[in-house]
């Protein structure tokens, strides 16, 4: 019995349940972080290319000496985890990275539908001790649906703004072709992202700009067969595809157009679909679609980061895994002016001090411009952040800009 | 009406040809569990296994399709045969549940893998019947799904030409039959089940290489895919049943796709798991299946 008892828990010591000890944190000389995204599952390419900007920003920080605290140098240590785009693996996650890896923050996740419930558990009511939800802070990379920063004053978001994306994409098609007039509409019935994209974002904006919508067909985030919707997108004989759909079947479906003839003038695409994955995955047949984005390598340093993050990690830099390296050098600035203790015993009290310094934080440098932190206050967007929209276009195998403000085409 | 009329004839069609992977697919599971008596849920994964694995001569060395084709078949008989070894070979004799358990870790392990290595990137494949459909009259025919229908009988004729002519196909329907008798008349029970694995897993490659062609791009969700859409066809057809396996492919095809065009997206999958469910309490032996005893 005894040997079965020391086992066990030497296995579950082994197992990764070890809690922070004593000696952890400021003392051994690191500063615990974490990370989850869905690694496993369809939306793995996103997840994975998160994870890989992250890692590049630590090895960065880390590379340069690390992170000063206290006087010491201390190196960034990143505990990651796999929650497959699914809630209750989202949820067990968020307890062993605030229980058990003692992190100072995490960032993910990737699925919006994975962050409603895990920003759910968080507290609601800062300082109020009646409010037992997890005081543990969220500086969230990919999750993009609108308003989930507004669940918790844990968690902030370095996303798009996907209502004020879609918004500026038909604003500028309307300019470039007054000609086009009609719309036809393609998304995941099953995916939040696409759900929420096309009913809280896209069909908003084609409506107030003037474009009558013929048909909406859906199809499911894994759905290989497209024929049927396609037939009936072919029947509305619309100028503008809007495909809210992401990259497996988008590819799926614009092959099957191109099959059934559907002959529309302009296609535009969903955020996440600005991704090399897109260009590799459709090839040739997503010829002149064009995305609203955050990020395009359309700057030396923009590149330069776009070509490391590859040649390191296998990792595409695009709108959803930038952030992830901008949170972690943003949060390191905000580690090294509010001045952390880094103990175990201090850990809530820090993460409540880095929490009010990033909601205080106004502007920061992301890799292609400023980014603006909404502060707690803010009516709209609170915890959300604003940033430089640009529109990327599919054009030989590539991403090439459509639109860009012009400040930053001025760089 | 007549647009109706015509729309019901297209979406037959499709359904039809697209029913046809469901066969294909259904065949392979039916094949196992008519002469090994246990369900394979690692076949999805070992067909995605294989078509992976086609990817690496041609993003590789951009080699001809043929070659594609050769891999994808030759991989999945290998991912096969570690499947057998894995998950049947060793096993103790008496656990039913077993294999079921076994090659349910198989597939999450094949198609976890297969994320770790391609981030789940999603792979072009390329259709070597090109991106235009042909027009028959008033409707549009894929070539490539024309091909997997035109594929799909070769397959089927050769399949019962080895089952019926063969005596590789006499020693296989003689332990679907009686596994305890066959192996007293001197068949190697452990052979036929390596050569069932090989044969069934190189049917997959060849389905799976069509598979991958008309989908345009490949990621590894298509495993699950392929493991429920074969449990669904081989319910329905009669575990088994080739026959049975075919006729429950091309209705289901048809099924889907006349809810998919008339009802939408959601009512396609109510409709295909209602079918299901139906002949699991009005006829639970299937279209062709053997009743129970």
């Amino acid at each position: 019995m005894k040997k079965i008892v020391v086992s066990s828990v030497t296995l579950f010591w082994l197992l990764g349940f070890a809690p922070g000890g004593a000696g952890a944190f400021q003392e051994e000389g690191t500063l615990r972080i974490g990370g989850m995204w869905a690694l496993s599952g369809p939306a793995a390419y996103i997840g994975s290319s998160s994870k890989g900007l992250s890692a590049l920003a630590v090895d960065e920080i880390n590379e340069a000496g690390g992170v000063m605290v206290r006087g010491k140098r201390v190196k960034i240590v990143q505990s990651v985890y796999d929650d497959a785009c699914k809630a209750e693996e989202g949820l067990t996650v968020v307890r062993r990275l605030a229980d058990s890896d003692k992190v100072l923050f995490s960032l993910g996740p990737t699925c919006s539908s994975v962050a409603e419930p895990v920003f759910g558990i968080l507290q609601k009511r800062l300082g109020d001790a009646t409010d037992t939800g997890l005081q543990f802070l969220f500086f969230t990379d990919t999750a993009i649906k609108f308003g989930l920063a507004k669940i918790s004053p844990w968690a902030f978001r370095n996303v798009g703004n996907e209502p004020a994306m879609f918004d500026l994409a038909f604003k500028l098609v309307k300019e470039k072709y007054p000609e086009l007039k009609t719309v036809a509409v393609a998304y995941e019935s099953d995916f939040a992202h696409s759900v929420s994209t096309w009913k809280g974002a896209t069909e908003p904006a084609v409506k107030k700009y003037g474009y009558e919508v013929l048909d909406v067909v859906e199809w499911r985030f894994e759905d290989t067969e497209f024929g049927a919707q396609a037939a009936k997108l072919r029947k509305t004989n619309a100028d503008i595809l809007v495909m809210m759909t992401h990259t497996f079947t988008t590819c799926g479906a614009v092959k099957e157009f191109k099959r059934q003839r559907v002959k529309a003038k302009l296609m535009v695409g969903i955020t996440s679909a600005a991704s090399t994955e897109t260009l590799v995955g459709c090839g040739q047949a997503v010829e002149g679609l064009i995305i609203p984005t955050n990020f395009a390598a359309i700057s030396p340093k923009a590149k330069a980061l776009a070509d490391k993050a590859w040649a390191k990690y296998k990792a595409d830099a695009n709108l959803h895994s930038v952030p992830a390296y901008e949170n972690v050098h943003a949060i390191r600035g905000i580690v090294e002016k509010v001045g952390i203790k880094n103990e175990p015993a201090t850990l809530l009290e820090d993460r409540r001090k880095v929490r009010d310094a990033l909601a205080g934080l106004g502007t920061f440098q992301g890799v292609i411009g400023p980014i603006k932190m909404n502060g707690d206050d803010d009516p709209v967007k609170p915890r959300d952040v604003d940033k430089a929209i640009i529109l990327v276009q599919a054009k030989g195998g590539q991403w090439t800009v459509f639109w860009q403000p012009p400040e930053l085409e001025k760089k | 009406m007549a647009e109706t009329l015509l729309d019901i004839i297209q979406q037959s069609i499709n359904g039809l040809m697209y029913g046809a992977f469901y066969a294909l697919i259904g065949i392979g599971f039916t094949l196992f569990f008519g002469v090994m008596k246990k369900f394979n849920l690692a076949y999805g994964p070992t067909i995605m296994a294989g078509i992976y694995l086609g990817l690496i001569p041609l993003y590789r060395w951009k080699a001809p399709m043929w070659v594609v084709f050769v891999t994808c078949v030759a991989g999945a008989v290998v991912v096969g045969f570690i499947v057998e070894l894995a998950c049947f070979r060793y096993l103790r004799k008496g656990h039913e549940l077993a294999p079921l358990m076994t090659t349910v870790g198989m597939l999450i392990l094949i198609q976890e893998t297969v994320v770790i290595v391609t981030h789940a990137a999603p792979y072009e494949y390329p259709n070597i019947f090109g991106d235009e459909s042909l027009e028959v009259g008033p409707f549009l025919i894929r070539p490539d799904y024309l091909a997997i229908l035109i594929s799909g009988l070769v397959f089927v004729v050769l399949l019962y030409l080895l089952v019926q002519r063969t005596a590789f196909g006499r020693a296989m329907r003689a332990i679907a039959e009686n596994p305890a008798v066959a192996q007293l008349l001197g068949v190697s029970v452990s052979r036929m089940n390596r050569l069932t694995f090989a044969l069934t897993s190189a049917l997959g490659g060849a389905t799976g290489y069509l598979v991958a062609m008309t989908f345009g791009a490949l990621q590894p969700g298509i495993a699950s895919w392929m493991t429920i859409k074969g449990l669904v066809v081989i319910v329905i057809g009669g575990l088994g049943s080739i026959p049975g396996a075919i006729c429950a492919g091309l209705l289901l095809g048809v099924v889907e796709f006349q809810a998919l065009w008339f009802l939408g997206v959601g009512y396609r999958d109510i409709l295909a798991y209602l079918l299901l469910f139906a002949f699991l309490v009005l006829r639970p032996s299937g279209l062709m299946g053997r009743p129970a005893t």
